[in-house]
């Protein structure tokens, strides 16, 4: 993942990844006949997607201003999406027919991606230092 | 020892459930400050070399999705001391 260079690609990679390792527990809960789960974890899921497009959009609005400018605004848009995070965990929480955990689930998809892909890449430069060294 | 009654055992339960939630929410706050900071450094790092906007940017991204996830633990933790699920 470190390889590449444009962010936009990028988002589309973790985006792919994330919806492929998606279809597992989406399968899951259909097969289960889980009806709240599934839409909890949809509804996550989609609200994850929309806030890594809005902070890559927060990224590249931040990157033109200067340094204090930025570190404000980066600041006080965290704090924006984390009160977006509480009405969709609010939502689900108070909704019957949205499960909540699998809603937290959702929301937490694209980080889990974000981390598997990195440990894959991590991995992947040590067996190769170590086949390196071995050679 | 002192006993309290039902009614009471369970509002002293619910405020300190409620207190607690708030206690949690004070781990959102560090994410917070330590994202702006990134992005200052960023803003910088822009500056001096502008061939690697593309590699900050993508850096910057993937730490901030990271680094954002200990606030939600916290807020998920609040909710189920608020609601009890």
């Amino acid at each position: 993942m470190k390889e590449i260079k444009d962010p936009k690609k990028l988002q589309k990679k973790i985006l792919k990844t994330t919806y492929l390792i998606a279809l597992l527990p989406i399968i899951s809960a259909i097969a289960a006949g889980d009806m709240e789960s599934l839409l909890g974890f949809v509804f996550g899921l989609v609200v994850a997607t929309l806030l890594l497009r809005l902070k890559y959009n927060n990224i590249i609005r931040a990157l033109n201003m200067d340094m204090e400018s930025a570190e404000k605004f980066i600041r006080n848009r965290y704090f924006a999406e984390y009160g977006l995070y509480f009405l969709v965990l609010f939502t689900a929480a108070r909704n019957p027919s949205l499960n909540f955990l699998a809603a937290a689930v959702g929301l937490f998809m694209i980080k889990f991606t974000v981390l598997l892909l990195s440990v894959k890449d991590l991995l992947k430069d040590t067996f190769q230092s170590q086949f390196d060294r071995y050679k | 020892m002192i006993e309290f009654s039902p009614e009471v055992a369970e509002s002293i339960i619910t405020i300190a459930s409620f207190v607690a939630s708030g206690l949690a929410l004070i781990a959102g706050v560090g994410p917070g400050i330590g994202m702006g900071y990134a992005a200052g450094k960023a803003t910088t790092a822009v500056r001096r070399q502008p061939e690697a906007r593309g590699a900050i940017i993508t850096t910057m991204l993937l730490g901030q999705v990271v680094s954002g996830s200990t606030g939600i633990y916290s807020l998920i933790i609040a909710i189920f001391l608020i609601f009890g699920i």
